[in-house]
């Protein structure tokens, strides 16, 4: 299993006490270069009724200012662990800090600072864009300004007096995007935002959310189940799989684990003689793509047999590395 | 009550074209509307009537007749059900729920729309019936005003009533709209316990079933009946306790959305 990022506390601080030869007893206080959480997890595990666990021993740290891509195939836990992040599920087992806080214990001061949208958009198709927004302006009893600010984010500006239930799937997504984002939250939580979306709607919500997060500093935690999608957009992975995590890293660490070589393609004259060659020397080798795979060798070893392909007289013209892609990783990291 | 305040305002902007209160209005119309209707079938009727002493009573009695028999429980039913169902239908309890309200809140500020909407409902009816008494004169040449003044406090106490007689609907209808998923179920049921009410309510312990009391309340508006219990303490009881089973379960609920 791939290792991800050594998680930090939020805010490590040690101290301790150590003797200097000659000297008295010094007090040092290191304090780390520290990272902060908008969202901490730790030890989450639900299960509905007397089935089995749905999710176990979930920990979750999500940087502050980043967009956190919450990736998983369907059915991982993804929606239940959000759920529960947001209190609408009753937690069995372990902890929720949002913004320093934990959640049970604040649970209405941490709401006036999260937005979310959770699975399909909740809105009042009877009612115009700018009635939908005022409904939580009411709760929120944020200025009446900010329903346009919301809607013009969104670009719903033009349509604000029409009926929710004349909008088309991506629009109504916008106006759910909107009125998660009316009170001005620190912390936006997504589900599945682009779910049922064109690939254009798709492309929209992404450059939104990109955009938000960007101008507005506002930290993101989205869950989808489209790799390419979050590759596109997160700054942060975690992946879960069958209710564990089974990473937790920035995009640059799953990137590294695509960099690590996987073995190389041989293209030579003479495949026939190429692979009597190296049976001799117990390289197991694949040649279904018509091509001579190898498996990952040291740079020395790859070097040596090209000279001994050379030498008996077998052309070779090209040694490609096969490095992981994202999805390879990723499916690895599922079915582990 | 800051927080009850803002949540109520938000509740009762939800219900703007609503199916519900384009129910409670035209619901409240449809009986002086035929009323009226029928005042003017019998045109040579009008001016007698108008100049008749107990105008207003016969209006009353009319217009109670139908209302508080039939459409009051069912238009109680249908108002509540679709009231509650909204955030349903909206897939939006979940919305609800993330909201930085209280569940008290929220429960009562939504129960408080019902009841104001139900208040409504009594207020339009009463305009409907008073406009059945003047628009005749207001029409036609011949036709006086009443001259018999309006009965203002006769018309309260038995709205009055009638709007206790229809709380424990209210009540059950809102548990079980809390409670159920779908729009089908409580108003299947709702419809149902009224109908056990209509064909029960000549029976001797009938004043027990909780749906019964506007048929009741109605029936003891015509004739002096006497009961072994108060109806309207009995209605309120049932009120009250459907409402804090309600509240005990939505607090209670594990998911919230």
């Amino acid at each position: 299993m791939f290792q991800g990022f050594c998680r930090e506390n939020s805010r490590y601080h040690t101290t301790g006490l150590f003797r200097v030869p000659g000297r008295p007893i010094f007090e040092f206080h290191h304090q780390h270069a520290f990272m902060k959480y908008c969202v901490e997890v730790s030890g989450l595990a639900y299960q509905f009724g007397k089935g089995d666990p749905v999710l176990r021993d979930i920990q979750l740290q999500v940087p502050q200012g980043a967009i956190y891509g919450f990736l998983g195939p369907n059915g991982a836990g993804k929606t239940t662990t959000l759920r529960l992040i947001t209190g609408l599920l009753r937690m069995q087992a372990g902890s929720v800090q949002v913004l320093g806080q934990s959640f049970p214990r604040h649970r209405l001061d941490i709401l006036r600072q999260v937005g979310c949208l959770i699975e399909s958009p909740a809105i009042y198709e009877h009612l115009s864009a700018t009635e939908n927004l005022l409904v939580l302006q009411r709760i929120y009893q944020c200025p009446r300004s900010y329903i346009a600010d919301a809607l013009q984010t969104v670009g719903l500006a033009a349509v604000a007096g029409k009926k929710a239930g004349q909008f088309s799937l991506g629009m109504k997504q916008r106006l759910a995007l909107a009125m998660a984002l009316l009170h001005r939250p620190k912390l936006l939580i997504l589900d599945e935002p682009t779910n049922g979306l064109d690939p254009n709607g798709i492309i929209e919500m992404r450059e939104l959310l990109k955009k938000i997060n960007r101008e507005q500093g506002i930290s993101i935690l989205i869950s989808s189940h489209l790799l390419p999608e979050i590759e596109r957009l997160a700054t942060h992975i975690g992946i879960i799989s069958k209710g564990r995590m089974v990473f937790e890293g920035s995009l640059e660490q799953l990137s590294g684990l695509r960099q690590q070589v996987q073995g190389c393609l041989l293209d030579t004259t003479d495949n026939t003689a190429a692979l009597q060659l190296l049976s001799t020397y117990e390289i197991c080798v694949v040649t279904d793509t018509g091509r001579i795979q190898l498996p990952a060798l040291p740079v020395a070893a790859i070097a040596e047999l090209n000279t001994h392909l050379v030498q008996r007289g077998i052309g070779v013209y090209g040694i490609q590395p096969v490095k992981n892609d994202l999805e390879t990783i990723f499916m690895d990291l599922v079915n582990a | 009550m800051l927080a009850y305040l803002h949540s109520f305002q938000s509740e009762w902007i939800k219900r703007r074209h609503s199916a519900a209160t384009w129910l409670t209005v035209l619901g409240a119309a449809l009986v002086p509307l035929i009323v009226l209707c029928y005042r003017f079938y019998y045109f040579e009727l009008l001016a007698a009537q108008n100049a008749s002493a107990d105008i207003w009573e016969q209006l009353y009695n009319r217009s109670w007749q139908y209302m508080g028999f039939l459409l009051l429980p069912m238009g109680v039913i249908l108002i509540t059900s679709l009231i509650t169902q909204m955030e349903t239908r909206s897939n939006a309890w979940k919305l609800l729920h993330i909201t930085p309200q209280r569940l008290t809140t929220i429960f009562f500020a939504k129960l408080t729309v019902i009841l104001v909407m139900l208040l409504s409902f009594f207020l339009l009816f009463n305009i409907g019936i008073y406009l059945t008494g003047v628009l005749p004169a207001l029409l036609v040449k011949e036709v006086p005003f009443p001259t018999e003044p309006f009965p203002w406090l006769k018309y309260l106490y038995g709205n009055g009533t009638f709007l206790m007689a229809c709380l424990p609907i209210v009540a059950l209808q809102y548990l079980m709209g809390l409670q159920y998923r779908n729009f089908i179920a409580p108003l299947g049921v709702g419809l149902g316990l009224y109908i056990v009410s209509f064909i029960a309510f000549k029976w001797e312990y009938a004043y027990f079933i909780p749906y019964i009391y506007s048929i009741l309340a109605f029936i003891d508006g015509m004739h002096q009946t006497v009961r072994p219990v108060n109806i309207y303490l009995l209605s309120a009881g049932y009120f009250v306790g459907f409402s804090a089973l309600a509240y005990i379960l939505y607090i209670h609920k594990k998911e919230k959305g």
